[in-house]
């Protein structure tokens, strides 16, 4: 991959696992997660009523009281996260919400030196 | 996105703080043990300390089968126990006057009218207690299962400061018609408060085949709750309640908003075709008037609203507006959140879809509100 587009988003170990940050490069809103310790980077909003992304995995208010603690989730195994407003469920690696084959921005992501890159 | 950029972590435009925004269906879950403190009967009071709970569930369903992660539907964004957690929930969303309702949404399906009349009142003075001095409006609960029981609460606490409406349900139970509850409004219009009715369904069994035979989340808040905000807003407008209580408002919660456009037609058509049987009816027989005063259509514009959530947009602009006239939006609709359900309708659309004029945004996220409830 050339590192000619790739920009620090992020500090390696900055972000838990089932965490998410939002940042914006360029006017472009870009939600980074850290999935098992990898990492995948979509588009911050989702399409459905643009709801931020980067949310994903915030505590809810009184969330210990609930049958789940955070709003959305990061879903190890298939790779995806639920929006924190609706659940819609978006694959990291596809940007594809399955049900109705819309489509987010998914970017390249790699760790160097410490860093975490995406690629724009 | 219109205007203002917005940052990553926004959960509305930035916008959206600059206007007022009221939120007509916001949800406090005050803990249990803290509503029976409020509960005065000491033989009550011990019976709502069972292990049934003050509310207990004949049959528990959400939307947690049709959604991800074993979410329960009812608490996707968190739960607010406190005007503390309401202040926070609605600061999130740009929620200038979050309109706060205690919930408890099985409570006309509950067994013991005392019990569930100890429990009604007892919300009410926890919200009197906890979040009005917060300065939080509230809407009272309504123990509408028992209409002298309803004039007396409202008689006690609907004047009370930060009281703006009354609280009660539409669903599988008496409609509103019925004139047994013309006591209620009458106390209703005399302290000038709207009745403000959420849904109260999808508790089971519902004891009837087509409402034991949805087996879908989609069917049951998507159709069934609109099905009985319909038929319970054409059951009021047919057997005369507006013609006899004509400052009454009335407010449909959670029971969808687009199908105004065919209530409004197909009423007047039905009507026409044969409105003899207006007369018949109770109210209107004792009244001694053959017909309603008004076309149907009207009642919809000038005593019925509809909270948004949620908003449900078709994809084209153009189609988008075509409906918010038909439906007669300006007049009618109320912004709602919803919050905490899986049903959350921040007003992200109000500044980015195009078919929301200023006139109209004003309208529905506070003006209709504003003149709805007094404040």
């Amino acid at each position: 991959m050339s590192t000619d587009n790739f920009t620090k988003v992020a500090d390696e170990n900055e972000l838990k696992p089932g965490e998410g940050k939002g940042i914006e490069i360029n006017g472009i809103e870009i939600a980074l997660f850290n999935v098992d310790s990898d990492y995948y980077a979509v588009s911050n909003r989702c399409s459905h009523q643009q709801a931020p992304l980067c949310k994903v995995g915030e505590k809810k208010i009184n969330g210990e009281k609930c049958w789940t603690e955070q709003r959305g989730s990061v879903d190890d195994e298939n790779i995806a996260i639920t929006c924190p407003w609706h659940l819609w469920e978006w694959g990291l690696q596809s940007g594809e919400h399955e049900v109705t084959g819309q489509r987010i921005g998914s970017f390249d992501v790699k760790v160097e030196d410490g860093d975490i890159l995406v690629n724009l | 996105m219109a205007g203002d950029s917005m940052a990553p972590e926004d959960e509305v435009p930035p916008q959206a703080y600059e206007d007022r925004i009221i939120d007509l269906d916001f949800h406090l879950t005050p803990p249990e043990d803290e509503i029976l403190k409020y509960v005065d009967d000491d033989r009550l009071y011990q019976k709502l300390t069972t292990e049934f709970g003050i509310a207990p569930v004949k049959g528990k369903w959400d939307a947690a089968y049709a959604i991800k992660d074993g979410n329960e539907g009812l608490y996707t964004q968190g739960r607010a126990e406190t005007a503390e957690d309401v202040r926070e929930a609605a600061e999130m969303f740009a929620i200038d006057e979050p309109i706060v309702n205690p919930g408890i949404n099985n409570m006309p399906s509950q067994h013991h009218p005392l019990l569930k009349t100890a429990v009604a009142k007892a919300c009410n003075d926890y919200l009197l207690d906890q979040v009005v001095p917060e300065d939080f409006y509230c809407l009272m609960m309504l123990p509408q299962w028992d209409p002298e029981d309803a004039v007396e609460e409202i008689e006690r606490v609907g004047d009370e400061d930060g009281i703006v409406g009354v609280y009660g349900w539409f669903g599988p139970f008496t409609m509103f018609g019925d004139e047994k509850y013309d006591l209620v409004f009458e106390a209703l219009t005399d302290n000038n408060l709207p009745l403000i009715l959420h849904g109260s369904l999808s508790f089971w069994p519902q004891q009837t085949p087509v409402g034991d035979n949805m087996i879908t989340w989609t069917e049951v808040l998507g159709f069934d709750w609109p099905i009985h905000a319909m038929l319970t807003t054409v059951n009021m407008i047919m057997t005369g309640v507006f013609d006899k209580f004509p400052d009454l408002d009335v407010v449909m919660q959670e029971g969808g908003h687009w199908w105004l456009p065919f209530v409004r037609y197909r009423m007047n058509e039905f009507y026409e075709m044969h409105p003899e049987d207006v007369q018949i009816t109770p109210r209107k027989f004792e009244m001694e008037e053959r017909y309603l005063n008004r076309r149907p259509s009207e009642y919809l514009r000038d005593n019925i609203y509809v909270c948004t959530q949620p908003m449900a947009l078709p994809d084209r602009t153009n189609e988008t507006e075509s409906l918010l006239d038909l439906s007669m939006a300006e007049d009618t609709f109320l912004y709602s959140s919803d919050w905490p359900h899986q049903t959350l309708d921040p007003a992200t659309w109000a500044y980015t879809n195009r078919a929301f004029d200023e006139n109209l945004k004003n309208s529905i996220l506070h003006e209709n509100a504003e003149e709805l409830l007094g404040i």
